[in-house]
């Protein structure tokens, strides 16, 4: 126990001793103990560490001792040592033990244990290069993670207390207020009242007896900030509250914590007993004539004690219920007396705008809301943790700049602000200033901080029904708008998520949500509708999808479908049905129950993007189920053994006549359907082969021609008759198929090439892409010998036309994409294998014009480099050239591939309804266009898409197609297959993806053998054993 | 009369009331104290009984009514025996984001206790807490007073199985 310090002097008397105390140490080891790495076990490392110095005999040389939250949550146990600043992560006793040892005895750092930096890909072991730190103005966690918590010597040292000293020496209460006036400090508990208006009020109210109360009852999930500061630097808060009792006159001060807060707390009540024994609180504090003493109160797990007069009643020992307002605490509050009620953050902004000036703190943040905010950084970021940043950031440089982005390479969808009585924030809005205005103004609030952010896999509508499940529990029951209100907002979104919504519910909940707004007592029932009001703005169409189409698109509502991989899969395959069935060695039957749903199995199994793999759940274990290359295992097994299949049962012809326009996946998988169905079935194709883009948009060695071959004879087999060489518009009239027919499908695709608008696009040796592919394959012209070839574009057809430049004997293949490689939209495996092949890849660059030769062929071409600016509305980045940085490739070929268009010369565009974007417009759910039984789907009306998504539009326009000839709208997907219940019980078994067979790279380039040769059998039923069987109920 | 083992009234399940006056005295007797008066008492006494929270309003001068009703208001508080340990998981948004109802679920299953309920071996109380605060380390889950971070069903049974 310490001296008592009695004025300045004796402040400044022990900032020395501590100073010159800890000069003489060569390295100050810093072991983080926020709660979350104490949950991390920090302090078997920090013991660990001790040992290892006692060990190594380091004692006079280094100083270990422990932090508060250092911020970056995700990576505890941490250890910064300093003076280098470097910054250990993720340790164990033993890691920290080794780290301990380079670092001190032998001068090196290990790289590989310190802080990995998600969106650059490389370690970053200085604190004050690492992005996380640098884009932050810490100030009211200026001393977290720095300062030793438990040592009221060592927040003296940091210039603790100077401040309380100079307002209680040398300040009025007035003068302390207009400081904090210019300071522009606003609220930080969510409210955002200017901090120095609601002192002045305080202040002029004439009392005896007034009290200062500090809120820390952090109740919103997703909020941690206010413990981080307690736990951390729990003086400042003590300081703070001095500061603040002598401004409005108040002697007496409660710290209301939650009782979820042990260790706040207990590092509280340590820190007070310490002010107390040196005097700072107590009776006249630093020789002023200011009395002043603090206690603390501890909640008892009610939320709505966060609300200010219910917090005042627990404080009085009574039921948390809220009180009407007026009279406001400032007027009558704790015990009848005024009050002052500020949140921990609030408060502790106070030392630091005390000691350097309102001024001071006025030039960080926006104009109307000054200064800096901490946010707590959850949910499915990458760098979950603790952050300071100025007022007004935006909100995509905390998301991705700070926050390192989404984990697990998952899309951004939403950002919830301000906890059950905030909103949430898409995409569009990553551009969005995070101030109290603009955010009010997009239907959020700043609220306390938590910031939670929300991947595609997060379903929006169950998210409201989480946050009011919340609001309901914790409402208190006092008036009847928030006590029946909130339940039965509640009973309609959980209706919602079962599949039991009905039309109107939308309606209903905004006008609830209306009317509890408007009635509601306390700030918890006029703030509860706010997460579905938000919700329903800004993702409404799930909301229709769950009432309308019984369908949730994240994959979270169970009740709405067998699994989420079935769920994702635009064809609705039985993917967990013919998982078992592989399993149980019935490899057909698979085979036979995928093509119930999809016609095209072996096709998909090459090409699709298999939207189910990224939904699977097995991905939480250890990596995904290999759903498609299985798909693909039963194809090739059931093209091998043939004679195994079942006839196909047809159903007899029913008179009527369909024609579909376009033979490729759509309108394949039409016709296969409707012929099935009993229907005659006529399909036009322009060119010689029948398939599209899968006939000459993807190369040889991704799809071999006899494979494709064999699925459209397979689909001729039931009935299907494809004329090919005939198009429509030139060799067969519109109107005539009209009138011959008894409904028409157009699915013609989207074969036109996308112009990219640069100068020279015309000359000798450039070439789109689609048309590059189409003459390789279906022509075989193509010759490429030594030639030097760009190709422009980051989707498949840019990969596609690279890989294929490379086999017809290219001497080096260049590929130019203007954003970075994580952008590229085309498959990660192709890129990954383009690469293996030696294909370069240039990214952030842009082609500025085409330079020909004098033979009027493209010789060079001059391109500019670009930088990452700011967020476009689907949350990726946009980049901007920069300029001056022009430079030349020479080349002999370029390839462009920027995306391609559809177009209907056949029939007039204001007859059929045409898009901006040059796509159909259709009925969504009939998909029949304005003219009466003509319908279309596929790449058409989507523009370039993917192919599993136009086989669903193919199989959806037969029912639709079906209905409309007066049929029951059942298509003939053939006889039910019994699927085995294969489970175990038994724990999972981890392991990676059984491995499919790959061409070695050698004997790729030179040839078009595909690729990937498919599953060894065993792997194959091994991996389909390795499926969760989510569908079991 | 002799009263009933069973009965909360019974001498047995009031032994630890002189330990609970010693705290009332700490505390001065004062009502608006009562929360925290409450917090050790069901810290000594396992919950809060009728029979105790009469008591405790006697001592205070309280209506019993006024005690109940703050008993009754805060989760905190249990007027059932609860388990020798309390295993409270988190369903913060954070939390439930990363597969919290999940592991909620399976609880359930392998423990066989309902929400609030304790297992028939009395081990174990079973709660669902909002938000821990430990939104960095989510799914959470808590047993007495420790934080259990990035918890799974297969972590969860091996951490059970320690206590």
């Amino acid at each position: 126990m310490g001296s008592i310090i009695k004025n300045l002097e004796d402040l400044k008397a022990i900032y020395l001793e501590y100073s010159e105390k800890n000069k003489k140490f060569k390295h100050e080891v810093l072991v983080c103990a926020g709660a979350g790495c104490v949950s991390s076990d920090c302090k078997k490392v920090l013991d660990a560490v001790v040992a290892e110095a006692k060990t190594l005999s380091l004692n006079g040389m280094i100083r270990i001792f422990e932090t508060g939250c250092m911020g970056t949550c995700a990576v505890g146990p941490i250890m910064l040592i300093l003076p280098e600043g470097i910054y250990y992560t993720s340790l164990t006793p033993k890691t920290a033990q080794k780290v301990l040892k380079a670092h001190i005895v032998d001068n090196v750092i290990l790289k590989e244990h310190t802080f990995y930096d998600n969106a650059l890909k490389k370690y970053v072991p200085k604190i004050d290069d690492i992005n996380f730190f640098k884009e932050q103005v810490r100030i009211a966690l200026r001393n977290c993670g720095r300062l030793e918590y438990n040592s009221i010597e060592a927040y003296i040292a940091v210039q603790g207390y100077f401040a309380c000293e100079k307002a209680l020496t040398s300040m009025s209460s007035r003068e302390v207020i207009e400081e904090i006036i210019i300071s522009g400090l606003r609220g930080r508990g969510g409210g955002g009242f200017p901090t120095g208006i609601k002192w002045l009020a305080a202040q002029s109210t004439d009392a005896e007896q007034k009290f200062i109360v500090c809120n820390a009852d952090e109740g919103d999930p997703g909020a941690f900030m206010d413990r981080s500061i307690i736990e951390g630097d729990p003086h400042t808060l003590i300081e703070g509250m001095i500061i603040a009792g002598y401004a409005i006159r108040a002697n007496l001060g409660y710290v209301y914590i939650r009782a979820e807060y042990p260790l706040a707390i207990e590092r509280l009540e340590k820190a007070i007993k310490q002010a107390r024994e040196r005097a700072l609180l107590g009776r006249n504090i630093l020789g002023s004539d200011f009395d002043f003493d603090l206690e603390i109160r501890i909640g008892a797990g009610a939320f709505v004690c966060g609300e200010e007069t219910a917090l005042l009643a627990s404080i009085e020992g009574k039921r948390g219920e809220p009180t009407q307002k007026p009279p406001y605490p400032a007027e009558k509050g704790l015990f009848g007396k005024p009050t002052l009620i500020n949140n921990v953050e609030t408060l502790v902004n106070i030392p630091a705008i005390i000691e350097k000036g309102g001024q001071w703190y006025s030039q960080f943040g926006t104009e109307k809301a000054r200064g800096t905010k901490v946010y707590a950084l959850a949910g499915d970021i990458v760098n979950t943790g603790i952050i300071e940043v100025p007022i007004g950031l935006p909100l995509g440089e905390i998301i991705f700049k700070i926050g390192g982005g989404m984990r697990n390479k998952k899309r951004f969808k939403a950002a919830q602000i301000g906890g059950p009585s905030g909103g949430c924030l898409k995409q569009d809005n990553l551009n969005s200033t995070t101030d109290y205005e603009s955010l009010a103004q997009l239907g959020a609030i700043m609220g306390s901080g938590g910031l939670i952010a929300m991947n595609e896999d997060t379903c929006m509508v169950d998210t409201a029904r989480y946050f009011l499940d919340f609001i309901r529990d914790e409402s208190c029951g006092k008036c009847v708008s928030c006590r029946v209100g909130t339940k039965r907002m509640l009973e309609i979104l959980e209706r919602l998520t079962v599949g039991e919504g009905q039309k109107g519910d939308i309606d209903l909940l905004l006008e609830l949500g209306g009317v509890i707004k408007d009635t509601a007592m306390c700030g918890l029932g006029q703030t509860a509708p706010n997460p579905v009001f938000s919700t329903i703005k800004y993702f409404r169409e799930e909301y229709e999808e769950h009432i309308h189409k019984k369908h949730c698109r994240a994959g979270v509502c169970a009740d709405l479908f067998i699994s989420p991989c079935e769920n994702s899969c635009p064809a609705n395959v039985n993917i967990p049905g013919y998982l078992s069935l592989i399993a149980a060695g019935r490899f057909i039957d698979a085979y036979n129950l995928v093509r119930q749903e999809n016609p095209l199995p072996a096709i998909c199994g090459r090409i699709c993007t298999h939207p189910c793999e990224l939904k699977c759940r097995r991905e939480t274990v250890d990596e995904a189920v290999a759903i498609c290359d299985l798909k693909r295992f039963i194809s090739d097994y059931a093209m091998k053994n043939e004679k195994e299949y079942a006839h196909t049962i047809v159903f007899a012809k029913n008179g009527q006549r369909v024609a579909i326009i376009g033979a490729g996946a759509s309108g394949l998988t039409c016709g296969y359907y409707l012929a099935r169905t009993g229907y005659e079935v006529d399909i036009y194709e322009r060119e010689a082969v029948a398939g599209g883009v899968l006939a000459f948009g993807i190369p040889e060695y991704r799809l071999p021609t006899a494979i494709l071959k064999r699925e459209i004879d397979l689909i001729k087999r039931v009935g299907v008759n494809i004329i090919t060489n005939t198009e429509v518009g030139k060799n067969i009239e519109f109107k005539e198929l009209r009138t011959t027919y008894n409904a028409v499908y157009v699915a013609t695709g989207t074969l036109l090439p996308q112009k990219i608008d640069v100068p020279g696009e015309n000359l000798k040796g450039v070439l789109p892409g689609i048309s590059f592919l189409k003459d390789v394959k279906l022509f075989k012209s193509v010759k490429l010998n030594d030639h030097k070839v760009a190709v422009i574009g980051g989707g498949n057809t840019a990969i596609d036309s690279a890989r294929t430049a490379l086999r017809l004997g290219a001497k080096k293949v260049t590929i130019l994409y203007r954003r970075t490689r994580e952008m590229m939209p085309a498959y990660d495996f192709e890129i990954e294998e383009a690469l293996h092949e030696g294909i370069e890849l240039i990214e952030l660059v842009s082609p500025v014009r085409f330079i020909s030769n004098r033979r009027g062929r493209v010789a060079f071409i001059e391109c500019v480099r670009r930088q990452i600016s700011n967020f476009d509305n689907t949350g990726r980045r946009n980049t901007k050239a920069i300029e001056n940085s022009n430079f030349l490739i020479e080349v002999d070929t370029v390839i462009t591939a920027a995306g391609q268009y559809g177009d209907l010369p056949f029939v007039s565009k204001e007859e059929i309804g045409v898009t901006p974007l040059g796509t159909f417009v259709v009925d969504e759910d009939t998909q029949m266009t304005k003219l009466a039984g003509v319908f279309a789907g596929g790449d058409v009306v989507r523009g370039p898409d993917e192919i599993i998504r136009a086989i669903a539009d193919g199989k959806n326009a037969a029912q639709s197609i079906d209905l409309y000839l007066n049929g029951n709208g059942i298509l003939n997907k053939g006889e039910k297959i019994e699927i085995p219940q294969i489970f175990d019980g038994d724990d999972i078994m981890y392991h990676n993806r059984f491995p499919m067979e790959l061409l070695a790279v050698e004997d790729r380039i030179n040839s078009f053998d595909e690729v990937v040769t498919g599953y060894h059998k065993l792997n194959a039923m091994a991996e389909a054993m390795r499926c969760l069987h989510c569908d079991r109920r | 009369m002799k009263t009933s083992v069973h009965s909360e009234k019974h001498p047995e399940k009031r032994k630890k009331y002189p330990q609970i006056k010693n705290i009332i005295d700490l505390y001065d007797h004062n009502a608006s104290s009562l929360i925290q008066i409450l917090h050790a008492a069901q810290e000594v006494n396992g919950y809060l009984s009728v029979d105790l929270q009469q008591f405790i309003a006697d001592e205070l001068k309280l209506p019993f009514s006024q005690v109940s009703g703050v008993v009754s208001f805060y989760s905190f508080f249990s007027t059932t025996p609860r388990g020798e340990h309390t295993i409270r998981v988190c369903l913060g948004t954070a939390c439930y984001v990363r597969g919290g109802k999940r592991i909620v679920e399976h609880l359930m299953k392998t423990l066989r206790v309902g929400l609030g309920e304790t297992t028939s071996d009395g081990k174990f109380t079973f709660e669902v807490a909002r938000c821990i605060g430990s939104c960095g380390l989510a799914p959470a889950v808590m047993i007495d007073d420790v934080v259990y971070k990035q918890m799974t069903p297969i972590k969860l049974n091996e951490l059970l199985a320690r206590f």
